[in-house]
């Protein structure tokens, strides 16, 4: 009997291959560091010995290192996003940005900005829990839209929708920045993407996040197997529906919540990744949700790298570079899975 | 005879007149930033400025009267603040502009189109265009509106004060081989600066400094690693400050890594007025005497 189990060596294979773009993305950069500097300050690092103090050493361990943790988590939690959207839903174009839930993170996070909401004690407070807030209710609102609409949630209609409700989130964004005045420059950011100046406070949250969300989506992979077949289907093997679906979109607004407010809506992610992991572990959730994970991460890294030195000194928006590469594959993926069924 | 004679008199007397009379409404004639030639059967008096530099050097000419309607982001001098306001840029409403019946519109060609500058001459408004890209730029933006308003005197005198204020900072200082870096947009938001050909960056000149970006040309977004590889001897940023939080020198000092730059471990950063530095105007005159006083200072406690 073939076991749904992701097998450990693919495991290891893939662990291998994002530890190796990490290494890659950290030693590769804008400014270069001779490769030997760079060796020396991890190793020195990871024995736990004092490195060598100087310019590679700082930009290895403030810039690159923190930056490159947080990419490969918003890579990693967005492309699970996307998968678990895509499971849930029967539907391959499903993900934060195609469904309008980004935007509508987005939309709470410049909220939470132009009000000054804040969490008392904390800093990303009250802009991590709004964006968090406003993407599960955009999920909820496009959702119960669709479904008044086309009771099937069909591809079509819960597509046209999510976009429908981006523009509008879109538009209220815009005519929140034409009120909100001086703190316009501040605000422009949210809806362009960019991961640079994050930290290691911004790791540990993600990671954090990821840890917990990560874990319940995974949980659910039998679930979603289930829901792949027909949502009936689900119900007769005994799959409590209404439970697993709140607990899943809930889970990925959350996700989506954190990575909006830490880097800004970054596109394309969530939707192609999916599918490229689809092609190497085949449609089952249990595989496919660690296997959508790696990749994310891996590709987001390899589009960030790529954001950080092809002009360098300039720095392009890394939304720029996922979006282009991920449009071409998107429609790559679009027409293979046509011409396939 | 003698009544030829005070004929002939009389019509001397009636073409110097009619001359005088010509000499005193004189057309006005300008040739704006752009090579287009305007004609005005008298200096301009009725003048909306779309671009906030070209509001700036209007008031600073003595003008501030003739504004009858201010661009969305003119907002220097504060006296202007109950002159009409009009949207600009991409916003631009022509309707909203010929309402307030101007015989000119004043705008830079950095935020306007020329599809806006045809509306506005359809409907019988001269459009003047400013494109100051460098101080030589602003000292012929200040030429052009004088002329404009008949106001050329007063244009000189301003371009000489702006001049001789370069000057002598030019004068006081000396190469010193130091760099600068110039933050326009601060690390949460993706670190941008002002490369050359940027007023900044010919400011930096003056004060003897060169700019640490000066292989970037214009404004551009930079990687992080690459302003802590260069290691500026000074950071100047432009960030505005709304009262909470710390402050943008504050924030920079903060920040992870940074610690080891030489201007942020002797203290080396300027929060410099964002208006006056970027504006193409007469206020650069007052950036630039902000820059060159926090560098001789910092020069001087060097120095020590």
């Amino acid at each position: 009997m073939k076991t749904d189990r992701f097998p450990p060596g693919m495991y290891i294979l893939m662990t291998a291959a994002l530890i190796a773009a990490m290494l890659l993305c950290v030693c590769v950069g804008s400014v270069s560091i001779p490769l030997s500097d760079t060796v020396s300050v991890i190793w020195r690092a990871l024995r736990g010995l004092e490195a060598p103090a100087g310019m590679g050493r700082n930009i290895i361990f403030n810039v690159r290192l923190p930056r490159v943790l947080n990419v490969a988590l918003m890579g990693a939690a967005l492309s699970l996003c996307g998968a678990a959207m895509q499971g849930l839903l029967r539907n391959p174009l499903a993900d934060g940005s195609t469904l309008g839930v980004s935007s509508g993170a987005s939309l709470g996070a410049v909220l939470a900005l132009a009000f000054g909401v804040q969490l008392p004690g904390t800093v990303y407070g009250g802009v991590m829990a709004m964006a968090m807030l406003f993407a599960f209710l955009s999920l909820l609102l496009i959702l119960s839209l669709a479904y008044a609409l086309d009771r099937s949630l069909s591809t079509n209609s819960i597509i046209l929708i999510g976009v429908i409700f981006s523009m509008f989130a879109s538009s209220l964004i815009t005519l929140i920045i034409s009120f909100a005045g001086d703190q316009v420059r501040s605000i422009t950011f949210w809806t362009m993407g960019s991961l640079s100046g994050t930290g290691y406070a911004h790791a540990r949250i993600l990671a954090l996040v990821l840890l917990v969300c990560g874990g319940v989506l995974l949980r659910c992979a039998r679930e979603l197997n289930a829901f792949a077949i027909g949502e009936d289907n689900a119900r007769c093997i005994g799959v409590n529906v209404r439970r697993v679906k709140l607990v899943i979109l809930v889970t990925v607004s959350v996700l989506i919540g954190v990575c909006v407010s830490v880097g800004g809506t970054i596109g394309f992610v969530g939707l192609v990744m999916p599918h490229m992991a689809r092609m190497v572990a085949g449609p089952n959730h249990r595989k496919l949700l660690p296997a959508s994970m790696f990749s994310g991460a891996a590709f987001l890294l390899l589009a960030d790298l790529a954001a950080r030195t092809l002009l360098r000194p300039i720095e392009l928006p890394i939304g720029v570079v996922t979006s282009m590469v991920g449009a071409v594959a998107f429609v790559a993926v679009f027409y293979h899975a046509r011409k396939v069924g | 005879m003698s009544r030829k004679i005070l004929a002939l008199l009389l019509a001397v007397l009636l073409a110097l007149c009619l001359s005088g009379a010509c000499a005193e409404s004189t057309s006005v004639t300008v040739t704006d930033m752009y090579g287009r030639e305007i004609t005005l059967s008298q200096p301009a008096e009725r003048i909306v400025a779309l671009t906030p530099s070209d509001c700036e050097i209007l008031c600073a000419l003595g003008g501030e009267s003739l504004l009858v309607g201010r661009g969305a982001y003119c907002d220097y001098p504060e006296t202007i603040a109950a002159v009409p306001v009009v949207q600009s840029g991409a916003e631009t409403n022509i309707e909203e502009i010929l309402a307030l019946e101007p015989q000119v519109v004043l705008m830079s060609d950095m935020s306007q189109t020329m599809e806006q500058v045809g509306m506005l001459e359809q409907n019988g408004v001269q459009v003047v265009i400013s494109d100051a890209n460098d101080i030589e730029g602003v000292y012929t933006a200040i030429r052009m509106i004088g002329a404009l308003t008949g106001r050329d005197a007063q244009a000189e005198t301003l371009v000489a004060d702006m001049q001789a204020t370069f000057d002598a900072i030019a004068a006081k200082s000396q190469a010193s081989g130091r760099t600068v870096y110039f933050e326009v947009s601060p690390l949460q938001y993706g670190l941008w600066t002002a490369g050359s050909n940027t007023f900044m960056d010919e400011l930096a000149a003056l004060c003897g400094l060169t700019n640490a970006f000066a292989d970037v040309d214009g404004w551009s977004a930079v990687s992080e690693e690459q302003v802590l590889a260069r290691d500026p001897d000074y950071i100047v940023t432009i960030a505005m400050y709304f009262g909470e939080g710390p402050t943008p020198v504050e924030e920079i000092m903060g920040r992870t890594g940074w610690d080891g730059l030489k201007a942020v471990a002797n203290g080396h950063i300027l929060n410099a007025d964002s208006n006056a530095i970027s504006r193409p105007g007469p206020r650069l005159k007052d950036a630039a005497i902000e820059l060159f006083d926090f560098i001789s200072a910092a020069e001087a406690e060097q120095a020590e």
